[in-house]
């Protein structure tokens, strides 16, 4: 019955994901399967995870249970039958060479392997006692996190303000099994690293125009030690690989949409983008980082009002967050002073030690391997190649570390290098994926997408 | 043109090898360390627990001792500053015994003489002493497990 319930709510989450992919992608007339599938499981869980959040307000129990199944079936139907009207078939992108073979089993039989991996482990410390923790209270009280969880003091360890993304996507699944099961819930992390190869191999392929450098990053992807081993990979059922998939979605789409100028790119990235605040609290860096690019993007190609409009969804979840919030008396938790020019100027003499404890990081070959020299050397060739559009993505890898450093200047840790050095590990994995993008598309010749791009740029 | 191909791949090549070369061996053990399972409902908190006091199924075990506490008042957790194992071993504490309320005091020492000072006996359920040592005057003690002490608090007759 639990194995059941687990295939209820899985199934239940790509449903509602699938039907909104279909419905992006439908009007193509052709919808690539795997890249369907891979955001009915993005968009399916930030579907999920925000119906129960908003209908937990007004229900609960079993009510709250069926209203979302049948959301999620609605948003189902609604996509099938957008496909039917646009007459638009399935395709299964099939590897052309034997190379392209060797590494599509490759990506798979990792995940495969990461999947019975992640099983062998216990949920870490913030797994558990961040994340894994609302799931279980919300269960216990009908699928509703009692406001007592937000007023307690004493379990403010639990960081009630962090955003609920993950937790009701655990929550979700303890629902259709029946009860809070720890063991299998962790289900989760796989899919999303699962989704995140997929991902990564096809949006690297479409923008080197290579398919074999897209499944040469993937295959290469588990081998960064931080992504099977802590910290924050997703053995522990942290969040930071999930963010750092929404993040990669989001940053492929945008570059597509500034390709091809494509609605349907830039919807997806709007949805991905608008999740990441809803994941993490840096997601709302990350969501800046994205809108900023996409700023200067549609200054080129005279469409702003598109990404204005796109960014208007996670507008939304920050402030609507916020308002939740503040209407619960829940003030987000003070690792951080509110950042000054004093403040800043008073804290300037951290940068040194900030730079210096960021390297070492970098260097580190137990949590990265030599992962941030590959990256480092695939930035030089996309800054050398003076394609803007190669620039930008370098700039969507270096902006959020560097951003995410500067938030040290305002540390209000006793020790902001104790600080730094407990969580920023995982906060570089956010940009992980997005590095190898960045890889891939140093690997992959680069004459050709030069030139194309900047024809189309001229 | 040929050269500057040949450096790239060779170059590439290279830096490929080399991360996986140096990733493997980490790789490689986080792969193999531990076993499948066990399927269990509570399985991060009951390892967890296990692994920090020797209790078994802790996660059933501590909140059915809690229960027997004061209906009223808050659970005091004392963990040692400082101390990951005691601190984490507190958070769950705190975690299991929702939803009565908790208050977790990190103490400097490893006894809490100060720290009981200021503590109402009559608003406390009861206090846990997590890899902390309970001052030799304080009444009725329970051994959960090692490591870990309960000092239930009397209700006053009405």
């Amino acid at each position: 019955m639990i194995l059941l319930g687990l295939f209820g709510g899985i199934f239940t989450i790509f449903a509602a994901g699938f039907g909104v992919a279909l419905s992006i992608f439908a009007q193509r007339g052709r919808v690539n399967l795997v890249e369907c599938t891979c955001l009915a499981w993005l968009f399916g869980s930030g579907i999920v995870s925000l119906l129960l959040w908003l209908c937990g307000t007004f229900c609960s129990g079993l009510t709250l249970q069926a209203v979302v199944t049948m959301a999620c079936l609605a948003l189902a139907i609604l996509g099938w039958r957008v496909k039917l009207l646009s007459r638009a078939r399935f395709i299964v992108p099939v590897p052309a060479s034997s190379i392209e073979w060797l590494l599509s089993s490759i990506v798979v039989a990792e995940a495969a392997i990461l999947l019975f991996v992640s099983f062998k482990h216990t949920l870490g410390w913030d797994g558990l006692l961040n994340w894994e923790i609302k799931a279980r209270y919300a269960f216990v009280n009908n699928g509703v996190i009692p406001a007592s969880y937000y007023s307690s003091s004493g379990r403010a360890f639990t960081h009630p303000e962090y955003p609920l993304g993950i937790p009701f996507t655990e929550l979700w699944l303890y629902l259709w099994m029946g009860e809070p099961h720890q063991f299998w819930v962790k289900v989760i992390f796989p899919l999303f690293y699962a989704v995140g190869a997929a991902l990564l191999a096809l949006l690297t392929a479409r923008l080197s125009g290579q398919p074999w450098a897209g499944l040469l990053v993937a295959s290469f992807l588990p081998l960064v030690p931080s992504v099977s081993a802590s910290p924050g990979g997703i053995v522990v059922g942290y969040v930071d690989v999930p963010l750092s998939v929404f993040y990669l979605a989001a940053l492929g789409y945008l570059f597509c949409w500034f390709r091809d100028s494509d609605l349907r790119s830039i919807v997806p990235f709007a949805a991905c983008a608008a999740l990441l605040p809803w994941i993490k609290s840096e997601g709302v860096i990350l969501w800046l980082v994205l809108v900023l690019l996409g700023l200067v993007f549609s200054l080129f190609k005279h469409r702003t009002l598109q990404l204005l409009i796109s960014s208007v969804p996670g507008l939304v979840i920050i402030l609507g967050w916020r308002l939740y919030l503040r209407f619960l008396h829940i003030w987000p938790h003070s690792d951080f002073s509110h950042p000054s020019l004093s403040l800043l100027r008073h804290n300037l003499s951290r940068v040194p030690d900030i730079v210096s404890i960021l390297f070492t990081e970098l260097i580190e070959p137990v949590h990265w391997s030599f992962f941030w020299l590959l990256a480092a050397v695939a930035l030089i060739y996309l800054f050398a190649s003076r394609n803007l559009e190669k620039v930008f993505l370098a700039t969507a890898v270096l902006l959020p570390i560097v951003l995410y450093s500067l938030t040290y200047l305002f540390s209000t840790w006793p020790s902001y290098t104790a600080h730094m050095t407990s969580s920023v590990p995982r906060l570089l994995l956010h940009v992980m994926p997005a590095g190898w993008v960045a890889i891939g598309l140093a690997l992959s010749s680069p004459g050709t997408q030069t030139e194309k791009v900047e024809s189309k740029l001229g | 043109m040929r050269i500057r191909f040949y450096l790239h791949v060779g170059l590439w090549c290279a830096l490929f090898v080399a991360f996986a070369w140096a990733s493997a061996p980490i790789v490689g053990r986080a792969v193999m360390e531990n076993r499948f399972g066990p399927v269990e409902v509570n399985r991060s908190i009951d390892a967890y627990v296990r692994a920090l006091t020797g209790i078994e199924h802790g996660s059933e075990k501590l909140p059915d001792t809690f229960r027997h506490l004061s209906k009223t008042g808050p659970l005091i957790i004392f963990v040692r500053n400082e101390n990951a194992q005691s601190e984490f071993l507190g958070m769950m504490v705190g975690y299991v015994s929702w939803p009565r309320e908790v208050q977790l005091i990190k103490v400097a020492t490893p006894t809490v003489e100060k720290e009981l000072v200021d503590i109402n006996p009559n608003s406390v359920a009861g206090l846990v002493f997590c890899s902390v040592n309970p001052p030799s005057w304080l009444g009725k003690r329970v051994q959960l497990g090692s490591s870990i002490v309960l000092v239930p608090i009397v209700e006053p007759a009405p």
